[in-house]
């Protein structure tokens, strides 16, 4: 037993010294690589599906996806939701977050490595406390800002499977299906979702049609879900750039005064 | 005196001469000039777009009128032309409406953080002209500004100064915004502090304005609700860009800009098939598309998910859904032109 416990993470951090990518650097950006929401962890490679037809479109400015050739472009099954919704009986599928999310294979080798259940003890309570490892690996994890200091990593990851999440009664869920997990505090998003009405589809509109799903972390970040002070679900983005200016319109000082500066006598 | 006059007279000559060597020279000219011309109108490349219009097209009927024979001709000729210029397989699709189906679209402000991906997805998607020389834009997102509004001001003054119209509150609170948008805004990073995003394209009316004014009925309202513009039947009088109210409508000022390279080959007669030099276009909610089923370039390209479309006669439609639970308004829905295109907060 002691020999064991001393070689898996040995095994694991060889894994992790053969492993291609640098363990926290950027997925390969050459080529023509956009993102779809997610400024990075929504990556997308540019190729052709047909003769003369790519499976996205980029924008040239901002590297965001202008148009999807294929919207069911690879992707897979949802799979089984527990309530009836939309989903249930058209054909539904998401786009997995496995391959974005565990593509340096962090989180394969962490579970291997130490956190198998084993090596590194479940912990007692979830007092906060400064973490003593990963700071380097984790940048996220460091800046915890989700749920107001009252939750911790293990309320959404699994304590020896790195690779799956948890639900409420400690069952794996997978990272392909983050809403199940995320439904459990955030209820009325869910049901929403649910509906169609918060959140993003593509696809086909028609009841019936199939329909991509996207999922709670195609959008938002869960470790830093409020964006500091800004308080809002969504990071910054660039944006495109604005239209050109008609014939004869010198500059836009006119949008940028109120009232009085363009003679609107507004009051 | 009569020296003066020997004078004038002189001068009268000459000047009659200058005129008459003036009126030879320009003669000259233009004769040179519309020579040139013959020979470039009997070049065999002709110049895209107008100028290689066949003679059918200019004569044929208003899309409406015509029967199933023609629209099948009119569609051919359009295919071997487009395919022609654009150096690809261009399709042109004549999808009628689908029964039972009534298109609404809702937009989340909330939600909108106004990075116009939606904007350049359009472009992309509608062939529109681009480029430096003339650039059409379906899709206007407006910034507003945030109000700012203190206890302090709400005692102690009346509208905060500075700042326009206000929009909701009342007397004794006036929260609201600026009623002043800002169409050219440049921001590092969107969504900006204080201000929120409101985009505009065309409402596809229940009463269209733009559809009472046109002369020639080029455009109409089809049996899904969208309003559509048959651009061969269009004189160009951008009577329906004077009775827009939401500032829809663009026209083509110039001949349009696509390059072959961006042309998407996917088009519809009604839709997004290249247009020429002085015809109307504007937003059909991408009608190629919507009428086979699939969503539009800008609900699909929407980062935040802040767009949708569905089918406004069915009860289970997303849109339906939040017409139900949400806050929705329409704008400027005192002009009774009843826009299918609904804003919506959380």
């Amino acid at each position: 037993m002691i020999s064991y416990r001393l070689f898996a993470p040995l095994m694991g951090l060889s894994l992790l010294a053969a492993s291609p990518n640098p363990v926290s650097g950027e997925a390969d950006l050459e080529g023509k690589q956009c993102f779809e929401s997610r400024k990075d962890l929504s990556q997308v490679q540019q190729r052709e599906i047909k003769p003369g037809v790519t499976n996205i479109k980029c924008s040239p400015t901002t590297g965001g996806v202008l148009y999807w050739g294929d919207p069911f472009d690879g992707t897979i099954p949802m799979g089984d939701m527990p309530v009836e919704a939309d989903y249930s009986h058209e054909e539904a599928v998401v786009k997995p977050r496995e391959p974005q999310i565990d593509r340096n294979k962090l989180l394969t080798i962490c579970s291997m490595a130490c956190h198998n259940g084993e090596y590194v003890p479940y912990p007692e309570n979830k007092l906060a406390r400064p973490l003593t490892m990963h700071k380097d690996i984790v940048p996220d994890a460091m800046q915890l800002k989700h749920g107001k200091q009252a939750i911790w990593c293990l309320d959404c990851h699994h304590a020896a499977t790195r690779t799956k999440l948890i639900d409420n009664y400690g069952n794996e869920v997978s990272f392909n299906q983050p809403q199940i997990l995320c439904g459990k505090c955030h209820g009325q998003v869910y049901r929403s979702w649910r509906d169609g009405i918060h959140g993003k589809r593509i696809g086909m509109w028609d009841k019936g049609g199939k329909k991509r799903w996207w999922v709670c972390t195609e959008c938002h970040n869960p470790h830093d879900v409020q964006q500091g002070e800004r308080n809002s679900g969504f990071a910054q983005l660039d944006p495109e750039p604005a239209p050109i200016l008609p014939k004869g319109m010198l500059n836009t000082d006119h949008e940028r005064g109120h009232g009085q500066d363009h003679g609107g006598t507004t009051h | 005196m009569s020296s003066q006059i020997n004078k004038q007279n002189n001068h009268n000559s000459r000047a009659k001469d200058v005129s008459r060597r003036d009126f030879l020279r320009k003669a000259g000219t233009y004769s040179a000039a519309s020579l040139t011309g013959a020979a470039m109108l009997l070049s065999p490349r002709p110049a895209r777009a107008t100028k290689n219009v066949t003679w059918a097209e200019h004569f044929q009927k208003n899309y409406r009128l015509m029967t199933d024979e023609e629209k099948e001709e009119a569609i051919e000729r359009l295919v071997k032309r487009y395919s022609e210029e654009f150096g690809k397989k261009v399709n042109v699709n004549d999808t009628p409406a689908i029964d039972g189906v009534l298109f609404g679209y809702a937009l989340n402000i909330q939600k909108c953080i106004g990075c116009r991906r939606c904007v350049k997805a359009c472009v992309a998607e509608n062939n529109q002209s681009r480029g430096d020389k003339q650039q059409i834009e379906w899709i206007r997102v407006m910034r507003l500004e945030k109000g700012k509004f203190s206890e302090e001001d709400r005692d102690n003054s009346g509208y905060p100064q500075d700042f326009g119209i206000q929009v909701g509150g009342n007397a004794y609170k006036p929260a609201g915004v600026v009623l002043e948008g800002q169409h050219y805004y440049e921001a590092d990073k969107v969504p900006e502090k204080d201000a929120f995003y409101l985009p505009m394209q065309c409402m596809q009316c229940e009463k269209p304005p733009c559809v009472k004014v046109c002369p020639v009925r080029t455009t109409y309202r089809d049996p899904d609700g969208i309003v559509v513009i048959d651009y061969n039947w269009c004189i160009g009088c951008r009577m329906c860009i004077g009775a827009c109210p939401y500032w829809a409508r663009r026209f083509n000022w110039g001949e349009p800009d696509l390059p072959a390279a961006d042309m998407n080959p996917d088009t519809h007669y009604l839709g997004n098939r290249p247009r020429m030099k002085g015809v109307v276009e504007k937003c059909t909610f991408c009608i190629q598309r919507t009428r086979k089923g699939r969503w539009t370039g800008c609900v699909e390209v929407c980062p935040v998910g802040a767009r949708k479309l569905g089918n406004l006669l069915d009860p289970d439609s997303d849109v339906r859904k939040i017409l139900a639970t949400k806050k929705v308004f329409r704008l400027r829905a005192d002009l009774n032109t009843y826009p299918k295109f609904f804003y919506f907060m959380n």
